[in-house]
C-alpha cells in the first residue's frame, strides 16, 4: 500500500471540488478556445434566402451523393419540415412568417462545425477533428459505430448508415473540407443564387453581419446565432425572424459542450487510475494477513512438533 | 481490513458526488425545454367588459376582480322598463359613470356598494322567478374567468370630428373648455381649442390646483351623456352602448366623410420653419417652408403632429440645444427617424409603403449626404431670390410658397431607356435573361406619379434611375453591373454581392419587397439549358 489515507482523502476531495466548480477545472485542464486564428465560416443570411433547394443540389453532386427521390427543383418537398439524413447533408426548412404571412421564411440546416464539437469530445477514437479551415471532419478508418456523437450533437446533425451491413459510416456535412483545402468554395455557397450564404474568415463574417444589422435595423434580430452558442460555431446564421421560431435551440448556452464535460471527465484518470491500486492494495494487504497467518501458523506447528519430538527423545534417552 | 473499507467508502461517495451534479445539471436543462404552452379554452370575447377595481386605489383587494357586462345589463333593464339611473346617480343635471356612488371614497365602502347591491337586485328578480346574475362571491370573483374583453379603442378621428360639429352648428364651446382655478370652473377659450388628450391623461391627475379626470372618464362622462339626451329628442344620436363605441365591427358602421373639409381653427396654411433667430442666431440651412394645408390632409388628427399642444413647434422645441434642460431640439423633431411626428421620420414610414420598398428597403439607413436632398426641403426661399421681399416679413413669403412648390412638382421624365436588356454573362445551368427594362421603368414612373409625395422627391429623372443603378453617375449613361460586381466574397468588400447574387438580390428582392410574386422561381426568367443541349443533341 503506497497511498496514505490522508492522500487518498485528499484526492477524491480535489475530484469533487474539480467537478462542482467547472471554472477551475477548466482553467487546470484547458482555455476557452476561441478558433484557429484565420479559420473559415459560413454565414447564412436567413432574410436572403429564397427557398430555391440549389444548396441541396449542389451538396449532393459535390459529395457524390445518390439522387434523391424527388428532384431539387420539386418544391413541395419544402411543406414538410425534414432533417439532415445520409443522403442529404443539408436540408431547407419553410417556416411561417408570422409579420408578412404572404413571404415564408427558409432556413438551411447543416453540421455547425462547432469551434469546439461536441462530437469529437464524445469519440474515445478521435475519428472527428476540427481542421484549421474551420470543417469538422470524420475518419470512418477509426470509428468504432458506437454512435456516441449523434447523442453528444446538440443540433442532432451526425446520421448513421443503418442500411451498411458490413462498412457503416457517420454521414454529415465537410464543410467542403477537400474543396475548401483546394481554394474552391464549398459547393453549397457556390451555388446559392442569393448569396445567402457568405464564405469567409469568420471574423470577417461576424463583423460582415454586424454591418449588415447596422445598415437594415429593421430587418434583422440584433443576433449572430453560432457566434457564441455552444462556445461558437463556424456555420452563423442572421434572421429576420426570432431562431427560436425556426426550430433553433435557444437553450444552449454559449460554453463549449467538451468544457461542460471536461469537470467530470478530469477525475475519472484519478478514479479509473485509483481503482486497480487500490483493490491491489486490499488484494495485497488481505493476501499478506493470509501468508503471515499462515506462516505463523506453520511456526506454530513446527514448533509444537518440535517439542513433541524433543520430549519424545527425551522419555527415549530416559527409557 | 478496516482501513480498505473506509477507502471504498470515500471512493463511492465521490462517486456520487459526481452522479448527482451531472443529474441536476440535466434536470435543469429538461426544465426549461418542458415548458408548456397554455392550453386555449373556448373563451367569450366581449366590449362591454368593466372590471371593478376602482378600489384598488386603497389598497391591495383580497379577490380576483369582479366582472361586469355592461352591455347585457342595460338591455335587461330596458325590457323592465327601467333607465340608467336605476345604477347611476346624477350630479348637477349630468350621469355619472360611477355605480351608485359619486365619489371613491374607500375601500370597504366602495365594496359594500358593489356586493350588496348588486346581488340585492339578482337576489329581488331571482324571488320573482326569473334568472338573474351571481348572489355567491365566487361567482362574481372568478379566479379563472371564461370571458375575455375585445374592447378596442375609439379614437374621434377628422371625419367624426366634422360630423360633430356640422351637427352642433359650429358650437365649438358645446365640448371644448379650459379651466379656470380662481373659478374653479370650466369656460370656453374661442381659438384656444385642442385635443381632449392635451389634458385628460389616460389616468386622473390631482394637482394642488386643480383634478382633471382621466380621458375615458371624461369620454364617457362627456359622450353618453349628450347622446342620451340627443336620443330623448328623438333626434339621431351616437351610441350609448359600450359595443357601440368599442367593438371592431360596430365601430366599423360608423359613418366616414371621404373628404372632410378643413378644421376651423385658425391654423395657417403655410408655415416657413426657421433655421436662425433675429437674435443673432446664423443659420446653417436655408429656411423650410411647410405646407400645412397639405399634411392637415394626410393624417386622422392633429395630435400625429402636436403632440403636446397645437402651438407653433418653436414654443416648445428651441432653436439651440441647451445642456440644463432637456428639450429637444427644432433640427431634432424634424430629422428623427422611425417617429411619426417628426418630417422625415414619417416620410421613412411612407417608403415602407409596397410601392416604395422595392427600392428604398435595401438603402442604408444612413442620412442621406447629397446635398440636393436636403434642398428639397430646406430652399431657398423665392423672395430672396427676387428680391422683392425682406426676410423679415415671413408671413407675406409663406403666401407665396405656393408659386415657389408648383415649380417643383410633377417631374417629366425624359429617360431613353433600352425596350430590353439581355443578361447573358453568367450563363451555366440557365440561359440569358430578357430583362424588359423598359416596362419596369414605365411602371415605376407610374408609381411616382401617383403619389404626391414621391413626385415631390424623386425630382429628377435620376432620382428614379438610382434605384438600381446605385452608385452610378446621374447622366443617364450607367456603368456595366460587372464593373464593381464580380467573384463574390472580396475580403476588401465585404458588403459588394457577387454579380450573380447581385441580380438575383436586386431583381428578386425587388419583387418581394413589391409583392410581385409571378417572378420568383428560377425559371420565371430563365430557360433550364440542359434541357436544349439534349433537344439539339
Amino acid at each position: 500500500m503506497s497511498i496514505s489515507r490522508r492522500k487518498f482523502l485528499g484526492w477524491v476531495g480535489a475530484a469533487g471540488l474539480s467537478t462542482a466548480f467547472g471554472k477551475s477545472a477548466a482553467a487546470a485542464t484547458h482555455k476557452h478556445f476561441t478558433g484557429y486564428p484565420n479559420s473559415f465560416a459560413i454565414l447564412h443570411d436567413i432574410t436572403l434566402c429564397v427557398g430555391c433547394r440549389t444548396c441541396e443540389d449542389a451538396c449532393n453532386r459535390v459529395n457524390d451523393l445518390p439522387p434523391p427521390d424527388k428532384p431539387f427543383t420539386d418544391l413541395s418537398v419544402l411543406d414538410s419540415r425534414r432533417r439532415t439524413t445520409t443522403k442529404a447533408f443539408t436540408v431547407v426548412n419553410k417556416y411561417e412568417n408570422k409579420e408578412q404571412p404572404k413571404a415564408p421564411v427558409f432556413y438551411k440546416k447543416q453540421c455547425n462545425h462547432c469551434l469546439e464539437p461536441a462530437c469529437a469530445s464524445a469519440c474515445f477514437v478521435r475519428a472527428f477533428t476540427k481542421t484549421s479551415t474551420g470543417a469538422v471532419i470524420y475518419d470512418s478508418s477509426v470509428c468504432v459505430g458506437c454512435r456516441y456523437c449523434m447523442i453528444a450533437c446538440p443540433f442532432e446533425i451526425p446520421t448513421y448508415e443503418y442500411d451498411q451491413a458490413l462498412t457503416p459510416r457517420i454521414r454529415k456535412c465537410t464543410m467542403c473540407y477537400p474543396r475548401v483545402t483546394k481554394g474552391q468554395l464549398p459547393g453549397c455557397v457556390e451555388a446559392c443564387p442569393m448569396e445567402a450564404l457568405s464564405f469567409g474568415k469568420r471574423e470577417d463574417m461576424i463583423k460582415l453581419a454586424r454591418e449588415r444589422f447596422r445598415r437594415y435595423p429593421d430587418r434583422y434580430v440584433d443576433h449572430i446565432y453560432g457566434e457564441h452558442e455552444m462556445g461558437g460555431t463556424s456555420w452563423l446564421y442572421v434572421s429576420g425572424t426570432p431562431f427560436k421560431e425556426l426550430g433553433m435551440r435557444e437553450d444552449l448556452g454559449v460554453i463549449p459542450a467538451p468544457q461542460l464535460t471536461a469537470g467530470a471527465l478530469s477525475s475519472v484518470p484519478v478514479i479509473a487510475g485509483l481503482w486497480p491500486a487500490l483493490l491491489a492494495g486490499i488484494y495485497a494487504v488481505s493476501k499478506r494477513k493470509e501468508k503471515i497467518a499462515q506462516k505463523e501458523q506453520e511456526q506454530a506447528v513446527a514448533s509444537a512438533l518440535d517439542k513433541q519430538g524433543d520430549a519424545k527423545t527425551q522419555s527415549k534417552e530416559e527409557s | 481490513m478496516l482501513k480498505g473499507k473506509s477507502l471504498l467508502l470515500g471512493a463511492g461517495i465521490a462517486v456520487a458526488i459526481v452522479i448527482l451534479i451531472i443529474g441536476t445539471m440535466n434536470a435543469f436543462n429538461g426544465q426549461a425545454l418542458s415548458k408548456t404552452p397554455d392550453q386555449n379554452k373556448a373563451f367569450v370575447y366581449r366590449a362591454d367588459i368593466i372590471t371593478f377595481d376602482n378600489m384598488e386605489a386603497f389598497g391591495k383587494l383580497k379577490k380576483t376582480k369582479a366582472i361586469f357586462l355592461h352591455d347585457q345589463h342595460t338591455d335587461a333593464l330596458e325590457k323592465k322598463n327601467k333607465d340608467c339611473l336605476t345604477c347611476h346617480m346624477s350630479e348637477n343635471g349630468r350621469m355619472s359613470p360611477k355605480f351608485m356612488h359619486l365619489k371613491d371614497i374607500g375601500k370597504e365602502e366602495l365594496t359594500k356598494i358593489y356586493c350588496d347591491n348588486c346581488t340585492k337586485c339578482h337576489a329581488e328578480i331571482i324571488a320573482a322567478g326569473e334568472k338573474a346574475g351571481p348572489v355567491k362571491c365566487d361567482d362574481c370573483h372568478r379566479e379563472r374567468p371564461l370571458i375575455k374583453s375585445s374592447r378596442v379603442e375609439m379614437g374621434f378621428d377628422k371625419s367624426l370630428h366634422y360630423r360633430h360639429s356640422k351637427a352642433q352648428q359650429d358650437h365649438c364651446d358645446r365640448c371644448h373648455h379650459e379651466y379656470d382655478v380662481k373659478t374653479q370652473k370650466l369656460f370656453y377659450a374661442k381659438g384656444k381649442e385642442g385635443t381632449c388628450r392635451y389634458c385628460h391623461k389616460k389616468t386622473t391627475q390631482v394637482k394642488e390646483t386643480e383634478k382633471v379626470i382621466s380621458m375615458r372618464l371624461a369620454s364617457h362622462f362627456a359622450c353618453i351623456d349628450c347622446h342620451q339626451k340627443t336620443e330623448a329628442k328623438h333626434i339621431d344620436a351616437g351610441p350609448v352602448r359600450c359595443a357601440g363605441c368599442h367593438d371592431a365591427t360596430e365601430q366599423s358602421k360608423i359613418e366616414k366623410i371621404a373628404n372632410v373639409p378643413r378644421m376651423k381653427r385658425g391654423q395657417p396654411d403655410n408655415v416657413l420653419i426657421k433655421t436662425g433667430d433675429e437674435k443673432g442666431l446664423i443659420p446653417r440651412m436655408m429656411r423650410v417652408p411647410f405646407d400645412h394645408k397639405a399634411h392637415e390632409k394626410y393624417n386622422d388628427t392633429c395630435r400625429v403632429c402636436h403632440l403636446a399642444s397645437l402651438e407653433s413647434c418653436a414654443k416648445c422645441h428651441p432653436l439651440t440645444g441647451s445642456t440644463d434642460k432637456k428639450e429637444i431640439t427644432l433640427e431634432t423633431i424634424f430629422h428623427k427617424s422611425g417617429h411619426q411626428s417628426s418630417c422625415m421620420g414619417c416620410h421613412e414610414l411612407k417608403q415602407k409603403d409596397k410601392s416604395c420598398a422595392g427600392c428604398h428597403a435595401v438603402m442604408i439607413r444612413d442620412r442621406q449626404k447629397d446635398s440636393a436632398a436636403c434642398l428639397r426641403c430646406h430652399m431657398v426661399p423665392l423672395p430672396e431670390r427676387t428680391g422683392v421681399l425682406s426676410t423679415s416679413k415671413a408671413a407675406k413669403m409663406a403666401r407665396l410658397m405656393p408659386e415657389l412648390w408648383k415649380e417643383t412638382f410633377g417631374p417629366i421624365y425624359h429617360v431613353k431607356v433600352p425596350k430590353t436588356v439581355v443578361i447573358k454573362d453568367l450563363m451555366d445551368r440557365y440561359g440569358p435573361v430578357e430583362y424588359p427594362h423598359e416596362k419596369v421603368y414605365n411602371a415605376m414612373v407610374k408609381k411616382i406619379q401617383d403619389s404626391k409625395l414621391a413626385q415631390y422627391f424623386h425630382y429628377s429623372e435620376t432620382t428614379l434611375c438610382v434605384g438600381c443603378h446605385h452608385h452610378a453617375p446621374a447622366d443617364g449613361n450607367p456603368p456595366k453591373c460587372s464593373n464593381c460586381h464580380g467573384a463574390p466574397f472580396d475580403e476588401n468588400h465585404l458588403n459588394r454581392p457577387g454579380i450573380k447574387a447581385s441580380y438575383h438580390q436586386q431583381c428578386m428582392g425587388c419583387h418581394q419587397r413589391m409583392g410581385v410574386t409571378k417572378y420568383l422561381t428560377c425559371t420565371s426568367c430563365h430557360k433550364e439549358r440542359k434541357k436544349e443541349a439534349k433537344a439539339s443533341s
